[in-house]
């Protein structure tokens, strides 16, 4: 019995003796092992985050080309809805029509839209935007077609004054403005005054906005004017256009 | 295989003049990358290959243009024509010649464009635009050509890499 207390006394002392050594290092251990856990778990969870993270980010990229599509979308469908309105009130035969590209020279004022001869476009058909004359058809393919616009040296409009009712020719200067020709020197034509399409030519139908005069030049010597004309449309950006198919 | 590549790089660059680059345009001037790409073949290529890029080049640029039929053709012809010429007169390495190079090749060709217009058309070119359009023409096409000529260079670096050059191997 005595023994047997005495070995117990003994086991009781070196057990604690041991576990005061030990127990700096298992707490040592515990946490090290513990804050190796964790950061194992955060950098899985971060890796997760991460993935978590490059998605959201594809999700709101797609998300925002989603909402630029649609915005184009509106943006395109109000403007055709423009043109059918002015397509109503014209009371014409006509198609509306996409610029689908420029000349691949960049001295001819040239665009090509993309309805043809599949569509009943034809040459020498009038194009026009709610804006004014853009040009004509000089070429018309079976998907698509060339419009000559009227700002290109080689494009001539007859025209007339709104105010005076003077007529004269729109011709384009291969720049962005045109010149109208052949107004008397004695025509009563200030700046500002809107220049429309006279109907004669029988390309473009009557009282159609070409654009507004911004100079007039009168010569003492000489027979006409010079006048520079800004036409009403823009033509460097050009996206949906209408024609007149008869 | 080559000259598909070749077809490809043509139809990019087409594509790309004749959409996207007007939203580059200075007062209503573009580069024009068909002059570009002429100058490239007449300077990395043989005098047949400038020549015929000209051609080619010339004869596209007219049938997708409402101008007179012939311009382009004309002027690309004898641009790829002069330069693959004068390639062998002088070194034609570094920004420079090349800038300088696109500038000459590009007040030729609006040159040859003013003229056959205002001759054999009459038409209507006022003169301004030789001392407005022609100038900032000619210097965004120096400005912008020596980059592309960087691009084409890696691209038809790649290009020898994975397929052999008939031209190369022709000229050599």
């Amino acid at each position: 019995m005595s023994l047997s207390n005495k070995q117990e006394k003994e086991i009781s002392f070196l057990d604690s003796f041991a576990s005061l050594i030990l127990h700096p290092f298992q707490n040592l251990f515990t946490q090290s092992i513990k804050s190796v856990s964790d950061g194992v778990n955060h950098y899985l969870d971060l890796v997760n985050i991460s993935k978590e993270n490059d998605r959201l980010k594809s999700e709101v990229e797609r998300l925002i080309n989603e909402k630029n599509e649609l915005i184009e979308r509106i943006s395109g469908q109000k403007r055709v809805a423009a043109l059918m309105v002015y397509q109503k009130d014209r009371k014409k035969d006509s198609l509306v029509a996409s610029v689908i590209g420029r000349d691949a020279t960049q001295w001819s004022k040239v665009v090509f839209i993309n309805k043809g001869t599949r569509d009943g476009v034809k040459n020498q058909l009038a194009v026009v935007t709610k804006l004014g004359v853009i040009g004509q058809i000089i070429h018309s393919g079976f998907t698509t077609s060339k419009v000559l616009l009227t700002i290109d040296s080689r494009s001539a409009i007859d025209a007339v004054f709104q105010q005076s009712r003077v007529s004269g020719v729109v011709v384009g200067t291969g720049d962005q403005q045109c010149q109208v020709k052949f107004v008397p020197n004695t025509a009563k034509v200030q700046v500002g005054d809107r220049v429309l399409s006279s109907g004669l030519g029988g390309v473009f139908p009557k009282g159609l906005v070409i654009g507004t005069v911004s100079q007039v030049v009168r010569k003492k010597q000489g027979l006409f004017q010079e006048i520079t004309l800004t036409p009403s449309s823009d033509f460097s950006n050009l996206e949906e256009v209408l024609v007149f198919l008869s | 295989m080559y000259y598909i590549a070749q077809i490809l790089i043509v139809i990019l660059l087409f594509s790309i003049q004749t959409t996207w680059l007007g939203m580059f345009s200075i007062g209503g001037v573009i580069p024009d990358l068909a002059l570009i790409w002429v100058v490239f073949c007449a300077v990395h290529y043989s005098r047949t290959v400038g020549i015929g890029s000209g051609i080619v080049i010339g004869i596209l640029q007219d049938s997708l243009s409402g101008g007179l039929l012939g311009v382009n053709t004309l002027s690309k012809s004898f641009i790829g024509f002069f330069f693959s010429a004068l390639k062998d007169k002088f070194f034609v390495e570094g920004i420079l010649p090349i800038a300088f190079f696109l500038a000459i090749s590009s007040l030729f060709d609006g040159l040859v464009f003013y003229l056959s217009i205002n001759t054999v058309l009459e038409g209507g070119i006022t003169t301004s635009f030789l001392y407005q359009s022609l100038p900032i023409y000619s210097f965004y096409n120096a400005l912008v050509g020596p980059v592309i000529f960087l691009v084409l260079n890696r691209t038809n670096n790649w290009l020898n890499s994975k397929i052999q050059d008939p031209y190369m191997s022709r000229t050599n």
